[in-house]
């Protein structure tokens, strides 16, 4: 007994002693804060992009004799529910990325700071006019920065050069021209099954198309919704005429696929070295795709297999009503600062190291290294950031589109998912069944959304939570 | 004696500390973890809260609304016609082919343990991984279901791109026109959820094989002397000696039915869509709560949710009076 006693002691001894090694191993680990003020910053990139976001935090650190950041990568997934039980906890991050569209309803709950309670009111007028106007839309609500956009996704039509001068097609500027391809690529009288398109809308974008026919959905000075005006209703119509034209059922059945190609490869390249085409000859996305290209030409140089050429442009527009120049539905991630964070201060200076407004070529690196579309002009002036763009010319049409005025997000509205969801089912209704009247299906999806924004708004102000 | 007495009684009660102290883990757990959460579920139904802030008590204002969305179709009412179209399906087909197959497997022939490993096998394969095999699986252009129905006449089928549904008015016009030479668009979404379901019905037929292995053979053998075929038999003497394990199966089924979540996330990638199809209560709950922070709201569902449940057992174990037969030791 006695000799079992011993033994747990020793047992015990051993973990304490090898608990305690390991803390002193952690203070001399020279990735350490070494006394500085540590920054805990949430986000969710993976794979080749978490290098970078390593590689942003790892330069940061070492221009700081005052702050440390500390990165902790999260599941994107019910990342909300994490950050809601850490504000309520009392414990939360100092400084999140996020990319969906909750900036409204974290602010008006009061989950998360206006940069004016964290940041110098002058640097924040300062960093309004310096960002884009993309970017800003992005990180306002109610008129209010609540967050820090630190990179946009821009959507735009990549078209196969190739194929389209095999045609004598020109890439599309007007909504007819990109009928005209699709027709001539594959005929709008043939209902067959095709095994490949010209072009085919996704009913998932109908934010983008609405905001290009020069329509909104929302109307923030009467606080309406307004989804079902001329041109939202333009873009759907004639997006669904494709599902009349060419039977909704097989282009569902068609989309389907693309989920299933091999590697999940970009549907606009070839599948194997004797084709020029892939299933689509023209299809919307966005810039990241710029660099399957680039992996798929290098590829094919480097064997020798003749490679079509690619181009980007902005979303055509229809030749009459208002229609909007470069215009599209813009996303991208944006740091907020939580409700009862510890060091908003040191957050509030990594966040504008990130964006470069301390040093742009800082952020001119950062975008470089990951394909990223900077959110202010100054850094994409930056000589670092040009010779990117010498060297992936596609990219260029994306940063000129985030430079346009018309590039506009989700409405920043308590509610934004619900809007989203919505949106998007009255759009594949519309596409599911040729007969639908999307009349119909967009008054209901409007006032749908417009009693659950109501509902929204009946909630009290946010910055109640006393962490 | 008067002194044996107490110290049986002081005994007594050091039993029942001792006993309550073994006890005390899962007490704790049920009070804090089940009991409270419960309790509070019910108080936040009454309320309008969003996780963070403290709950605003409305009244039966998320009832009001729940009712609303039920006459309309919407929200609640279209994710209750999902999961009761799917619940229903489901647990009938899993009851009947889960009892023709364990019927089968007892059967002494070569091989048979290797189909009855073959047929418990898929529940045992993780949700998502199943669920994303059946994404490939059920692809309408290079897909094994459509070439397999290929073989029966059956044109490929749009499956996880179709909100419609085979058992539906819509599904019935659909068959119709089909016979008459148009084409057919039978199966969406949630009939892609049921096959999906009906792959893992070997816990069932698990279940059916040891309540068939515990058939008295005498039963068979008196049937047999009254001149019963192999169906006579099955339906008069399996069927009823079954019953009690089908009663289980269908309130068990009913229930898992209702609480499937993570094979409905992946397949609609955390949507509920295409077009609201898969939208089950499940994932309506987890979207207002988490995607709307509507904690009140859900709350109310889940309390509905809970109640039409709990009205079915109910009906269920009424009504198995009349079809249950459990063996009696006379």
């Amino acid at each position: 007994m006695n000799k079992t006693n011993i033994l747990i002691g020793i047992l015990f001894s051993l973990l304490v002693v090898a608990a305690l090694l390991k803390n002193w191993n952690h203070e001399q680990d020279p990735e350490n804060s070494s006394g500085r003020s540590e920054v805990i910053f949430w986000h969710f990139w993976g794979g080749e992009d978490r290098d970078v976001v390593d590689d942003v935090a790892r330069r940061f650190n070492a221009s700081q004799t005052k702050y440390f950041v500390r990165p902790v990568a999260m599941p994107g997934n019910n990342l909300q529910a994490k950050l809601f039980l850490a504000v309520a906890g009392g414990d939360p991050p100092d400084i999140v990325n996020q990319d969906d569209p909750v900036l409204a309803d974290w602010g008006q709950r009061g989950v998360i700071q206006p940069l004016v309670d964290i940041a110098p009111a002058a640097e924040v007028t300062e960093i309004e006019r310096w960002i884009l106007d993309s970017a800003r839309r992005l990180s306002t609500y109610q008129d209010k920065m609540y967050g820090l956009c630190n990179g946009l996704d821009i959507r735009a039509l990549y078209y196969n050069k190739t194929v389209l001068e095999q045609h004598q097609l020109q890439p599309p500027r007007t909504i007819s021209d990109l009928d005209e391809i699709a027709n001539t690529l594959a005929p709008f009288q043939s209902t067959e099954k095709k095994q490949s398109y010209g072009y085919i809308p996704d009913s998932r974008r109908l934010w983008a198309w609405g905001y290009a026919f020069g329509g909104d959905f929302y109307d923030a000075s009467s606080q309406r919704v307004v989804v079902d005006s001329p041109p939202i209703r333009g873009a759907l119509q004639w997006m669904a005429s494709y599902a009349q034209r060419y039977g909704s059922d097989n282009l569902a059945a068609f989309r389907q696929g693309d989920q299933s190609l091999p590697g999940k490869i970009f549907p606009l390249l070839p599948l194997d070295d004797q084709e020029t085409s892939g299933r689509y000859s023209v299809i919307m996305d966005g810039q990241w795709r710029v660099r399957n290209l680039a992996a798929f030409t290098r590829n094919r140089q480097a064997r020798g297999v003749a490679t079509p050429e690619f181009g980007v442009c902005p979303l055509p527009i229809p030749e009459t009503g208002s229609p909007r120049k470069n215009a599209g539905w813009v996303n991208g991630n944006f740091f907020v600062f939580p409700k009862g964070a510890k060091n908003s201060d040191g957050a509030w200076e990594f966040a504008k190291f990130w964006i470069g407004f301390t040093d742009p070529s800082q952020a001119a690196k950062t975008c470089s290294q990951g394909g990223w579309i900077p959110v202010s002009q100054t850094v994409t002036q930056d000589p670092q950031f040009q010779t990117y763009l010498d060297e992936n010319p596609l990219f260029r049409t994306f940063v000129e589109l985030s430079e346009s005025p018309n590039q506009f997000p989700i409405p920043s509205v308590p509610g934004a998912a619900f809007f989203r969801r919505t949106i998007e089912r009255a759009a594949f209704q519309a596409f599911d069944d040729p007969h639908a009247d999307i009349d119909k299906i967009l008054k209901d999806a409007e006032q749908q959304i417009q009693t659950h924004l109501n509902r929204n708004d009946n909630l009290r102000d946010g910055g109640r939570v006393d962490p | 004696m008067s002194q044996s007495t107490t110290n049986l009684k002081q005994s007594e009660k050091v039993d029942r500390f001792a006993g309550l102290m073994f006890c005390s883990p899962w007490i704790v757990g049920f009070v804090f973890l089940f009991a409270w959460p419960f309790a509070a579920s019910f108080y936040w139904s009454l309320c309008r809260f969003d996780l963070i802030n403290p709950p605003e008590f409305i009244g039966l204002e998320n009832y009001r609304r729940l009712t609303s969305e039920l006459q309309s179709q919407k929200g609640f009412g279209l994710a209750l016609t999902n999961t009761l179209y799917y619940s229903l399906i489901s647990v009938s087909l899993s009851v009947v082919t889960g009892v023709l197959l364990a019927t089968l497997l007892s059967a002494k022939v070569k091989g048979q343990a290797i189909y009855r490993t073959l047929v418990f096998l898929p529940s045992v394969i993780p949700i998502v991984a199943a669920s994303v095999l059946w994404i490939w699986l059920l692809d309408p252009e290079s897909g094994m279901i459509n070439y397999l129905l290929s073989w029966i006449g059956i044109p490929s089928q749009n499956w996880l791109n179709q909100s419609r549904s085979a058992l539906s008015p819509a599904g019935f016009t659909e068959f119709s026109q089909w016979l008459q030479g148009g084409a057919l668009n039978l199966f969406g979404s949630k009939d892609a959820l049921i096959l999906m379901t009906m792959w893992g019905v070997g816990n069932f037929v698990v279940i059916y094989l040891a309540a068939i292995s515990d058939i008295p053979g005498q039963l068979y053998e008196a049937a047999e002397i009254d001149g019963a075929n192999v169906i006579r038999k099955f339906y008069h003497v399996t069927l009823p000696m079954l019953s009690p394990v089908i009663f289980f199966n269908l309130i068990m089924g009913l229930i898992r039915s209702v609480q499937t979540f993570a094979s409905v996330y992946v397949l609609s990638e955390g949507t509920g869509e295409p077009g609201g199809s898969l939208m089950l209560i499940s994932m309506q709950l987890f979207l207002s709560a988490f995607a709307d922070f509507e904690m009140g709201y859900t709350s109310a569902m889940a309390w509905v949710l809970f109640v039409l449940l709990l009205a079915a057992t109910t009906l269920l174990f009424r009504t198995s009076k009349h079809w249950v037969h459990y063996r009696t030791s006379s």
